[in-house]
């Protein structure tokens, strides 16, 4: 049964040409901005190294200090992390960083600019990179404030050369630090390892930082159990309630350990406190209400032109009605072919969304970006298609179906 | 002739009725985008008040989070930043400033003012700032010594805000301070209520530059002088607290080489905090970088959805014209020239345009009846309602033009018999 339509959908689809290509091309359209969407979210929010802990990793980012008539939104500050962050249950390693920030270093008269990023020696080991040469900096570094710095190959390349980088300095921002290790160039989408210099926090030209609650850092935590991640939550805003503020402005600091999901949610549907959890749900929702207004004009046109389509095989119908196909048979049928023209956009939009991202890439308008396609993405923008195939063959199919046979016999125009 | 055309768009009704939701969901998408586009385009023209030529930005860093908490040896610090510029030959002028021309983020200023909500965008700004940015006094002056040790804060406002909050009534010496709460007895200043007095009008500061939106703006004195840093009211934080910002206009012919000796000369002046020092002209070609690249995005997706509606468009009215052969060929065989067939099938999808317009119109109308984004001039949305408007009737007709020069061609004798 299923084969004879599917034959049957080969053949309408290869009946006229034209038509179908204009089908063609509104789906693969439709899906390959999807599925840009998709790829560049997926480079976000999902496990790609140095990140392979990826899902037993939490981060504690935004953070935000209140009273009564001052608020201070922004990331965590290193003092709210050590201080009240370290020893959660469920946690087995719990490390810090900082946001990674614009610096310049001068030689040869010309100036370059790197994104450093301090951190501490944990930050080492819950990240997995890949060493190219030497190897990460220690906890006891971090201890002893020693200016070393681990880099990326793209400063290799633009300090050394490409030549071996280990053992031999680089000034950034005033500060000279010895490479004791050199990893592969993280996208910067990959907000939690990436930069382009990583070196001890305790670097920094002033100790003010390890006093804020509000700052530039972020708590990144392993898990030992990801689904007791409201155990280690509840525990860190318990320890939080116990803050003494002096400033009267200020009395209550939130943040909250959640998944980078989570914090982009955050990002986008919060109201850039530290408060609350759930954001990831409505960003999920958010991204799939923008996803169907976009589908809308694409679905309308489609339906357009497959009920249009209907109406030329008119003759087919009835004569198939006359013979008893039921109604249901027929949306079956009609469902069935739209499903097969949706899934070949699909793949002809999956092959031009390929193209795309490799063009992304080669622009460097994302710094170091990676982005690919993956059987992930490929997942969903099946499951797009299959949603985008329902959502313009249903109508259509059942305008068909109730098509009175005599009428239909005769070649219906209305 | 109308009434007829009507009659046949309700025979066809359904279909019909998937046309016009087509076209009604087009408009509404090409209108957002056509409008967006107008917005831009309509800023981009406006004069941006300064002149970023030779200007370089130098970023202060102080290494902490906040702007509000400062102390005596800060501003001190910053003091000896102002007079190490002074020592380079390279620099013709320098000035301090919390946000420089181009720089992301903003500082807004919102309250009740003579009765009404009023926003403002704020910038605090030295003495010198408006030779360095070439800053066009057009009523009263600028800041200036005699503003010293007075018991008021003076404030120089751009043209935009002066109409919004004046009209043509008199602005120099005027105030600018919020109501006061209703609590208060109606003589009684709240204790750190320092008078904001309007001492001149400058043509324009659009701090975003090319992109920035019309509105009001006022400039604070910044002294670095207070008495008592970090305490009094927003205005006195303002006048107290060093600057995020140096900007210096260097002579002609400086290079990249001075930038080094610059930096290293302010990093010997405050060792525990760092600078980052950019020409303003390439601030503003990230500024424009990052103000068209969402356009062009959205743009290109709208242009592709454009022609996809117009191939369908097209696909469906071919098949409409197959499928009324029948109907065609009647009208001809009864003496309908080729020309009236052609203006029937035009005339149909120009009504039928009109309808899905009409409703797309009544919903577009909303955003500037109902002030949903209060900040875009209501002349934008009728440019890019007008545009929005032809390009539709224009895609329908142009898609429209194919399948009716293919009904002229249906011939009566073959079309009777056709099946």
């Amino acid at each position: 049964m299923l084969k004879s339509y599917l034959k049957l959908a080969w053949k309408v689809l290869l009946r006229r040409k034209f038509f179908t290509f204009i089908s063609l091309f509104g789906i693969a359209f439709t899906l390959v901005v999807l599925m840009l969407v998709s790829a560049l979210l997926d480079h976000v929010v999902a496990g790609y190294p140095p990140e392979t802990n990826h899902a037993r990793t939490v981060g504690i980012q935004f953070a935000s200090q209140r009273g009564e008539t001052w608020r201070r939104n922004g990331f965590a500050g290193y003092g709210l992390l050590d201080k009240y962050a370290r020893d959660l249950p469920n946690v087995r390693l719990m490390g810090v960083a900082s946001m990674p920030e614009g610096v310049f270093s001068y030689f040869n008269g010309q100036r370059v600019k790197s994104f450093l990023k301090r951190t501490d020696g944990v930050f080492w080991q819950i990240l997995d990179f890949q060493f190219l040469e030497g190897g990460p900096f220690t906890e006891a570094d971090v201890r002893d404030h020693r200016f070393v710095a681990v880099i990326n190959e793209a400063t290799r390349q633009r300090f050394f050369g490409g030549q071996p980088a280990v053992g031999r300095t680089i000034e950034v921002d005033g500060q000279r630090f010895t490479v004791v290790g050199v990893v592969p160039d993280v996208p910067i989408l990959r907000i939690v390892p990436f930069s382009d210099i990583w070196v001890p926090h305790t670097t920094a030209k002033s100790d003010s930082y390890t006093k804020e609650y509000v700052g530039n850092f972020i708590g990144i935590l392993l898990l030992d159990d990801p689904g007791k991640l409201a155990m280690t939550r509840d525990e860190f805003w318990s320890r939080l309630r116990t803050i003494k503020l002096d400033d009267p402005g200020f009395q209550r600091v939130d943040a909250t350990p959640e998944t980078v999901f989570d914090t982009l949610g955050r990002l986008f549907t919060g109201d850039g406190t530290g408060e609350g959890t759930g954001y990831g749900r409505r960003l999920q929702i958010a991204l799939l209400v923008a996803a169907c207004l976009f589908m809308l004009l694409p679905a309308v046109n489609l339906i357009n032109l497959n009920t249009s389509r209907i109406m030329e095989r008119a003759s087919e119908i009835g004569v198939r009605k006359a013979f008893g196909a039921s109604s249901r048979t027929l949306v079956g049928q009609f469902v069935v072919e739209n499903l097969v023209l949706t899934l070949v956009g699909a793949l002809v939009g999956f092959v031009a969304a390929g193209l795309l991202l490799g063009l992304i890439n080669a622009s460097g308008v994302i710094q170091y970006a990676e982005l690919s396609l993956n059987y992930r993405i490929f997942a969903w923008g099946v499951g797009l298609a299959v949603l985008f195939g329902l959502l313009s063959g249903v109508y259509p199919a059942w305008r068909m179906s109730r098509m009175h046979p005599v009428q239909a016999l005769k070649g219906a125009s209305r | 002739m109308i009434r007829h055309v009507f009659t046949l768009i309700w025979n066809r009704k359904r279909t019909n009725l998937l046309m016009m939701i087509e076209i009604f969901v087009s408009f509404l998408v090409l209108f957002a985008v056509v409008a967006l586009g107008v917005y831009t385009a309509d800023n981009w023209r406006r004069p941006i008040g300064f002149d970023y030529e030779r200007v370089w930005a130098v970023e202060v860093d102080m290494q902490q989070s906040s702007d509000d908490t400062f102390d005596e040896s800060q501003q001190e610090t910053a003091r000896q930043l102002m007079f190490a510029l002074k020592e380079f030959p390279e620099i013709e002028q320098s000035a301090g400033t919390m946000l420089a021309p181009y720089q992301f983020g903003s500082s807004n200023s919102g309250y009740q003012w003579r009765g009404r909500r009023v926003d403002f965008g704020v910038a605090e700004v030295t003495d010198d700032f408006k030779d360095v940015l070439g800053l066009k006094v057009v009523e009263g002056r600028w800041f200036s010594r005699e503003d010293d040790g007075q018991n008021y804060h003076p404030v120089v406002i751009n043209k935009d805000a002066r109409i919004d909050l004046f009209g043509s009534g008199p602005a120099i010496g005027q105030s600018l301070n919020g109501d006061r709460p209703d609590s208060l007895p109606s003589d009684d200043l709240p204790s750190n209520e320092v008078p904001q007095r309007i001492v001149g009008v400058v043509e324009a500061y659009r701090e975003d530059g090319e992109f920035d939106g019309e509105r009001n703006y006022a400039l604070f004195r910044k002294t670095m002088l207070g008495a008592q840093p970090g305490r009094g009211d927003a205005a006195a934080r303002r006048r107290d607290r060093p600057p995020r910002n140096l900007l210096i206009k260097v002579r002609p012919g400086t290079t990249a080489e001075f930038e080094e000796r610059l930096v290293r000369r302010l990093q010997a002046a405050a060792p525990t905090w760092s600078f980052e020092v950019t020409p303003l002209k390439e601030m503003r070609d990230t500024s424009i970088q990052f103000a068209i690249a969402p356009l062009a995005a959205v743009g290109l997706v709208a242009a592709f959805l454009m022609l996809m509606v117009a191939l369908g468009l097209l696909g469906v009215l071919w098949q409409t014209v197959t499928q009324r052969t029948r109907e065609i060929g009647l009208r001809r065989a009864k003496g309908a020239a080729r020309v009236d067939v052609q203006r029937q099938i035009l005339g149909e999808i120009a009504v039928m345009t009109t309808l899905a317009l009409a409703a797309g119109v009544l919903v577009a109308i909303q955003f500037p009846l109902l002030d949903i984004i209060y900040f875009v001039d209501p002349r934008v949305y009728f440019v890019g309602l007008a545009i929005s408007v032809t390009a539709i009737y224009l895609l329908t007709l142009a898609c429209a033009w194919y399948p009716s020069r293919m009904a002229t061609r249906i011939e009566p004798a073959e079309a009777l018999r056709y099946e």
